[in-house]
């Protein structure tokens, strides 16, 4: 029981960590139907910039107090904007023009933006794992038994907050509104006066900026970063994504807690090199019996 | 003619690329078939080349550019030693993609040595799975090839290493300067009962040089009395090991042995150990830890790794070298530099013979690969010469440990063969 929950609540860290890259994925999907490969790598990105950030600040250590709150908002919201920039910059310059062209096209464009970010950031940060200063500190709290660190609680917690925020602001505000009717059908938005660019690029701000956020705790939480992070970690958030159902938020949230929590029960009883086929397997099953995933709606054909 | 055309432009490539400086290293795709050296009559200024294939970018260039640098240094040392006429260049090419280590980029590498006529000896690859799938391509096409740092068994002895001869299986071509894996898993069992650990946790990287290394440890850990309480395989691209890591927790080693190298998760699962609260536990492993410190800084206290290669900085022999190295890359040797430039050494020594008993024609490579084979060297690891499966014939071992994110010598052991 014991080691159940140990694994679980490790699971759900990790998942966390998966959720908030999700949300990007699913975002720029649903308004776009572009699986953006890059993204992963603009996670890694964000873990960069905080790291960058940090530095620029002199922390190299836990913070306490005033400083914490001060230095981690300034290194979160940075590496978010940051990110969210980024984002922008790559949708501007690769997707924008191929909007229209056939689906295969933006597609390998998104893959040799990965391929582009992740030989720039190995040139930026060197080619091995580059420590991250735990600059949260990390007391724990007994739950049944099994110690549980306050950095796992501000992981979940983040995506959490982020997810609602994200559903508020989609579903409450006429940009939201916007983002939606874009989704749906974009001929028409733009029929009715919406401005379809800057709805795009508001988009890939926001999931950017969300995939910072996600660099910046696992950055903190591993307390190490790698410019190659964010090809695996991108694979298993797109997962995650399409087993909740692509374009979904909510859907990818929960796509991501289930994927970090399969991969760590996996891990667990299987062993290590089983939790990857574990995950993988799982899309499969879900895409050939439910393909639109487990909360998803039909998804769109465009033509 | 359009297609004598592009031959000629693929020539004309591949002799720009020649012409490139040797310490420019890049990727190369081209994927050309053999080309037999006839020897020839050289011209003055006849170049001829050592190809070095290494893992020049991603997790693995922190070892694999100390390692190219050795075998560049001796390359230019051994000019000395060339006979009139001949210029002896290195030519570097990186076999990592994506950030790790490819044994499909290490073949089409050798492939491209292979077609460059120059090439009359290959120092590399650095990891043993590249290696294998190297050595059937340069022993098809008779190109002497030595290995600095490859330490998997099957790639010389038993019936694996004959499968890889296969298209000359009477003809060895392949070389290493290194001893091997399970000697390297047989010294650290070894070390671990001499530290009273009774129970060890066995994690490998599910790859060729980490298996062989934690199938070796775990057989003579159990054989000295010692119980393994487990063994897993990792999963390729991930950054999290928290879960096998808590799976270890409960186990409750003495020691958690790991099987690979820093990149291929060997660094993050240290540090790792210490959020899950193993960090008091020792950690072990081999050659592939030497880099631990660049990836769990201060938590590398505590680990232990050894390297198939005597310790540089204690020969009197290799104090020249060291000196040299310093003064030309303003850095200390990595890991395998010493064993790169002996490599390399190897190498040069065995051209330069070939060249001589061709009477200054530029040599076949059957002829390099004979004289690698009868080598009689002294080099900065130690005197030289292969056995007929082109093992070192003097196999030393060195251990060394982690102290406040540095790591130290701890004793060398000489193997009994």
């Amino acid at each position: 029981m014991h080691e159940f929950l140990a694994q679980l609540f490790n699971g759900i860290a990790l998942g966390g960590i998966y959720a908030l890259i999700a949300l990007g994925y699913t975002m720029v999907y649903g308004i776009i139907g572009l699986i953006n490969f890059a993204h992963g790598d603009v996670y890694t990105l964000g873990s960069f910039f905080a790291l960058t950030i940090l530095t620029a600040l002199g922390v190299s250590g836990e913070l306490h107090g005033v400083a914490l709150i001060v230095d981690v908002a300034i290194a979160l919201i940075g590496a978010a904007l940051l990110c969210g920039i980024v984002g922008v910059l790559i949708e501007r310059l690769a997707y924008r023009r191929l909007r229209n062209a056939p689906r295969l096209a933006p597609l390998i464009t998104a893959i040799g933006i990965s391929f582009i970010l992740e030989n720039v950031m190995q040139i930026w940060k060197g080619p091995a794992p580059v420590p991250f200063p735990a600059v949260v500190p990390n007391p724990s709290i007994t739950i049944a038994g099994v110690a549980v660190g306050a950095q796992q609680f501000l992981l979940v917690g983040l995506a959490v907050v982020m997810m609602v925020a994200l559903q508020l602001f989609i579903h409450n505000t006429r940009l939201g509104r916007a983002m939606r009717a874009t989704a749906e059908d974009r001929d028409a938005a733009q029929l009715m006066g919406i401005n379809i660019n800057k709805t795009i690029m508001l988009t890939f701000l926001i999931g950017s900026a969300l995939a910072g956020v996600a660099g910046f705790v696992s950055g903190v939480y591993y307390q190490s970063t790698w410019f190659f992070n964010g090809f695996g970690a991108g694979l298993k958030a797109f997962t995650a994504a399409v087993l909740g159902g692509i374009g979904n938020i909510a859907g990818a949230m929960l796509g991501g807690f289930l994927i970090g929590i399969v991969e760590s029960f996996a891990t667990w009883k299987f062993g290590g090199q089983w939790s990857n086929v574990t995950v993988f397997a799982i899309l499969i099953l879900v895409l050939v019996f439910r393909p639109s995933g487990l909360l998803g709606e039909a998804v769109y054909e465009r033509a | 003619m359009r297609l004598i055309l592009a031959t000629v432009a693929l020539a004309a490539l591949a002799a720009c690329s020649g012409a490139n400086n040797a310490s420019i290293s890049k990727n190369t795709t081209t994927t050309t078939t053999a080309v037999t050296a006839a020897p020839s009559p050289a011209p003055p200024g006849q170049v001829v080349k050592i190809g070095i294939d290494l893992p020049l970018s991603g997790g693995d260039a922190s070892v694999g550019i100390s390692t190219e640098q050795g075998a560049l240094l001796a390359i230019d040392q051994a000019q000395k030693g060339m006979p009139h006429g001949f210029t002896l260049q290195g030519e570097a090419l990186d076999d990592s993609v994506q950030g790790v280590h490819n044994p499909e980029q290490g073949v089409s590498n050798v492939r491209s040595f292979i077609s460059d006529a120059a090439v009359l000896a290959v120092v590399g690859p650095y990891n043993s799975n590249v290696a294998r799938a190297e050595i059937p391509v340069t022993n098809a096409a008779g190109l002497a090839q030595i290995g600095p740092s490859v330490v998997a068994d099957n790639l010389t002895i038993g019936p694996e290493a004959a499968q890889l001869r296969r298209a000359n299986p009477s003809w060895n071509t392949f070389f290493r300067v290194c001893t091997t894996d399970s000697r390297q898993g047989s010294a650290l069992a070894q070390f671990a009962r001499s530290l009273g650990f009774k129970r060890a946790y066995i994690i490998d990287d599910n790859e060729t040089y980490g298996l062989d290394l934690a199938d070796r440890f775990e057989k003579d850990f159990t054989n000295d009395g010692g119980t393994v309480l487990s063994r897993d395989h990792l999963a390729k691209n991930t950054q999290d090991f928290k879960s096998l890591l808590l799976k270890v927790l409960a186990a409750k080693p003495d020691v958690v042995f790991f099987g690979g190298v820093t990149s291929t998760g060997g660094g993050l699962i240290r540090k790792q150990m210490f959020s899950v609260g193993l960090g008091k536990v020792a950690y072990m492993g081999g050659d592939g830890l030497a880099d631990l410190a660049t990836v769990a800084a201060a938590q590398a206290d505590g680990s232990y790794y050894t390297l198939a290669a005597p310790d540089a900085e204690k020969l009197p022999a290799a104090q020249a070298f060291i000196k040299a190295y310093r003064a030309k890359y303003n850095a200390d040797i990595g890991p395998y530099s010493a064993n790169a430039y002996a490599a390399a050494q190897v190498a040069a020594d065995a051209i330069a013979r070939a060249i001589r008993s061709a009477h200054g024609a530029v040599p076949a490579r059957a002829a390099v690969v004979a004289n690698v084979a009868s080598t009689k060297l002294e080099t900065p690891i130690g005197p030289i010469s292969f056995d007929k499966y082109g093992d070192v014939t003097n196999p030393v071992l060195s251990l060394y440990g982690f102290k406040n994110g540095q790591s130290y010598f701890i004793r060398q052991i000489q193997l009994k063969l």
